[in-house]
């Protein structure tokens, strides 16, 4: 044996991240496709459960390092997803329909409120009952892009839901910024960066998207309509941007819409075309659901238990009078407005994000904040999805997937 | 069945519309958010589902001249583009959407909707292309049927005048209007057969109904059908033109020429007509104004726009009449120019570099005129 050895792994030999990985992603899928076909479940709950049973709060397959690998996976996925939810904010329909603007807006703005009286009320101070409530008005980007495109969905439900999500995305980060001179002077830090520091994050992300449209926009020009290159850019430039922003201390999220907004309301040639997420998109969002799985922690939920619930109802219901008062006047159908505050429900990674970067400025804030929202994140990973397809299904606005005898003529 | 009188040449226009999304330009499945929409106001004439999500139907009441129909097509366009606006779709002409894929059409939910799906299968969905019909109005049956043996002959100004389905799946057909070809694969396409008048034609009717092959007259999806409930013959070739302008002087154009049959009567109807329809229906789909088409009366070729511009002086005394000398006018300037909404099409497509680029111009030149 002892010749042989040079040539042989030691044993058992040492996996690396990268076969854990290509596990993780059989996983999902296979947990995905189960969800689907036999609970009729979104795929996208199947890849949290994955991830959940995977992570480390239960089976601890999924660790530190691999999370640490992953890392650009899961950027590329979100920064496309938001790209293309950026992509899909049209000024055009705003200026025509401007209750749909209002209704947007109000939209947001009901869900804080809400969620602000519902934890003052249970006698949270103001500025973390704030903060809680900035989060708490952002739908998951992900999972309402990520459910549309796995229903092939579209019409009105589903083009609101999109439009709402990225506009009470830009609302939650604004406020939660906006929120931060408060947060500072609370904690005694100086007056300067109380004024300057959420200048430099909203003024930094807004032009660092800005450049990134202007270069996107410019550079597809000169290449043409050319699918194929047009998305090998577009991933580059989302990738860059990622990068950048990470790099300058920005908020990743907003700069990353501002760079879709802009690519689609400042195309004044129409040099991009209309982008169109291929196999590559599915794996990303396999990897991205996984991993988001794996992060649940739902050791807090029993203290909070309370809170979480009043957290969940009250959001729902902020979200849910304001587009039942403004819907109609926007041109929603009957009965559209209460299936469009359903699909909005999911929460996910990108609260976590702003929680965890709160936290990182003042940790003892940040977790209790994190105690008050985590769980409700936790539990609307899991229902999220499910309210989402309900409501895009029951809106009649989703296509059967394709089968392979779908076409019996009479005899 | 009874054929119901009505004013002779009287007119009526139904338009078959696009509905298409703002972000990709593919077809939208919105068609019922528009009409309760648009349900809501007062619109003149109608408007109505069709068997897809992604189409509209535009109805023009009955009118006398092409002007009058104009001007409520005109009216009928501000309202729908107006509500299409608010729900960020757009509308568009043209005879098929240039790259939609027909698997993901869906229909629309009424059952005479879900029984043409039942029993056509893939050409249901296959058929989400987009058409205008003429109504001509006609005293009686045998006045329906002369005038359908003598307008066959004339098709093929119909479909070169109104080609603008070049495109279909993504691809360029190399036809002018390629959704001819969708309706030839129903097993009821073609043409009337040579009946002498309105009796033989309900001897052919009753005897169909007969053999369980139809049950109406709406079964028939011939190129030039009577519709006795209306009193109308129905031209049914014409693509959607890109504006409700071209529409409404395609109307008018049908007007003037069938003014001129009723009137000079110089010729009977021909069998042969129907024996060189094939060809000449070919010709005119492939090569819109520059196809040849086959005069069976003169018994020779000639070039399909020179004899539309022949048969437009020909038939403006009547056109005078009637009102419409301006339609007549202006298609065949059009004509001369060599211009057609296919050509524009093309054109636009090669400025441009892409499909839904094309199609945002459609919707914008439609939502503008």
């Amino acid at each position: 044996m002892q010749e042989l050895s040079w040539f042989l792994p030691s044993w058992p030999p040492a996996f690396g991240e990268l076969v854990l990985f290509g596990a993780l992603l059989v996983a999902g899928l296979l947990g995905g496709e189960l969800a689907q076909r036999f609970a009729s479940l979104p795929r996208v709950t199947g890849y949290v459960l994955v991830g959940f049973a995977c992570g480390p709060h239960a089976l601890g397959l999924v660790e530190g390092p691999l999370f640490a690998g992953a890392r650009v996976f899961v950027d590329l996925a979100l920064g496309l997803i938001v790209f293309e939810l950026g992509h899909r904010f049209d000024l055009d329909w705003l200026s025509r329909n401007r209750w749909l603007a209002v209704a947007a807006v109000g939209e947001s703005v009901g869900a804080f409120c809400a969620i602000y009286a519902g934890l003052v009320y249970f006698d949270y101070s103001p500025l973390l009952a704030a903060c809680a409530a900035a989060v708490g008005t952002a739908t998951s980007p992900a999972v309402v892009m990520v459910v549309a495109h796995e229903l092939r969905a579209s019409g009105q439900i589903t083009e609101r839901m999109l439009l709402f999500t990225a506009v009470n995305c830009v609302f939650a980060y604004v406020a939660l910024t906006l929120l931060l001179p408060f947060l500072h002077l609370e904690h005694a830090a100086g007056g300067r960066s109380a004024i300057l520091h959420p200048l430099y994050l909203l003024a930094g992300a807004g032009l660092l998207g800005f450049a990134g449209s202007q270069l996107l926009l410019g550079i597809a020009k000169w290449l043409g309509k050319r699918e194929d290159r047009q998305f090998i850019l577009l991933i580059a430039l989302v990738v860059l941007v990622v990068g950048c922003a990470r790099a300058l201390n920005l908020p990743v999220v907003v700069a990353l819409l501002v760079l879709g907004m802009l690519a689609r309301n400042l195309d004044y040639d129409h040099a991009l075309l209309p982008l169109r997420f291929g196999h590559a998109g599915q794996l990303l969002f396999v990897v991205l659901f996984v991993l988001s799985g794996a992060s649940i922690d739902f050791s807090g939920l029993e203290t909070v238990a309370l809170v979480t619930a009043v957290f969940v109802v009250v959001r729902f219901l902020g979200k849910a009078i304001a587009i039942l008062a403004l819907g109609r006047l926007s041109g929603l159908r009957a009965g559209g407005a209460g299936l469009l505050s359903l699909s909005l429900l999911p929460m996910s990674g990108l609260a976590v994000v702003m929680v965890y970067d709160t936290a990182a400025l003042y940790p003892r804030f940040g977790a209790e904040l994190a105690a008050v929202v985590l769980s409700a994140v936790a539990l609307l990973e899991l229902i999220g999805p499910l309210a989402t397809q309900f409501a895009l299904k029951r809106a009649g606005e989703t296509q059967p997937e394709p089968r392979a005898a779908d076409t019996r003529l009479e005899t | 069945m009874e054929f119901n009188r009505s004013l002779s040449l009287s007119l009526g226009i139904e338009l078959e519309l696009q509905l298409v999304r703002a972000h990709d330009r593919d077809l939208a499945h919105e068609a019922g958010d528009l009409i309760e929409r648009l349900a809501r106001q007062k619109v003149p004439g109608e408007v109505k589902p069709e068997v897809t999500l992604s189409m509209i139907e535009l109805n023009s009441t009955i009118q006398s001249s092409y002007s009058g129909a104009l001007a409520e097509l005109e009216a009928q366009r501000a309202a729908v583009a107006e509500a299409a606006g608010v729900l960020n779709l757009g509308i568009c002409g043209g005879g098929a959407h240039p790259f939609h894929d027909w698997t993901e059409r869906r229909v629309y939910p009424a059952e005479r909707f879900k029984q043409v799906t039942q029993r056509y299968g893939y050409l249901a969905k296959q058929f989400t292309v987009f058409g205008e019909h003429i109504h001509l109005g006609c005293t009686d049956g045998d006045e329906a049927v002369y005038l359908t043996h003598m307008l066959t002959r004339y098709m093929p100004h119909f479909i070169a005048l109104s080609a603008s389905s070049p495109f279909y799946q993504g691809e360029d057909t190399a036809f002018q209007s390629s959704r001819l070809t969708a309706v030839s694969a129903f097993p009821l396409s073609g043409h009337m057969p040579f009946v002498p008048d309105w009796a033989a034609f309900l001897e052919y009717y009753d005897s169909m109904r007969g053999f369980g092959i139809v049950e109406g007259m709406k079964d028939f999806y011939w190129d030039i059908r009577p519709k006795p409930e209306f009193g109308t013959i129905e031209i049914r070739v014409c693509d959607t033109p890109l504006t409700v302008r071209r529409a409404a002087l395609l109307a008018g154009y049908a007007q003037a020429l069938a003014g001129w049959l009723l009137e000079e009567r110089t010729r009977a109807p021909s069998a042969a007509v129907y024996q060189v329809n094939a060809f000449n229906r070919f010709e005119a789909c492939r090569f819109g104004c520059a196809g040849q088409l086959v005069d069976p009366y003169a018994r020779r070729k000639i070039v399909i726009g020179a004899d539309i511009l022949d048969t437009a002086a020909a038939i403006m005394p009547q056109a005078t009449r009637l009102g419409c000398v301006d339609a007549v006018r202006e298609l065949a300037e059009g004509v001369r120019r060599g211009y057609s909404d296919a050509g524009w099409l093309r054109e636009r497509l090669a400025a441009t570099g892409s499909l839904p680029d094309v199609v945002r111009e459609v919707s914008a030149l439609w939502a503008r005129a």
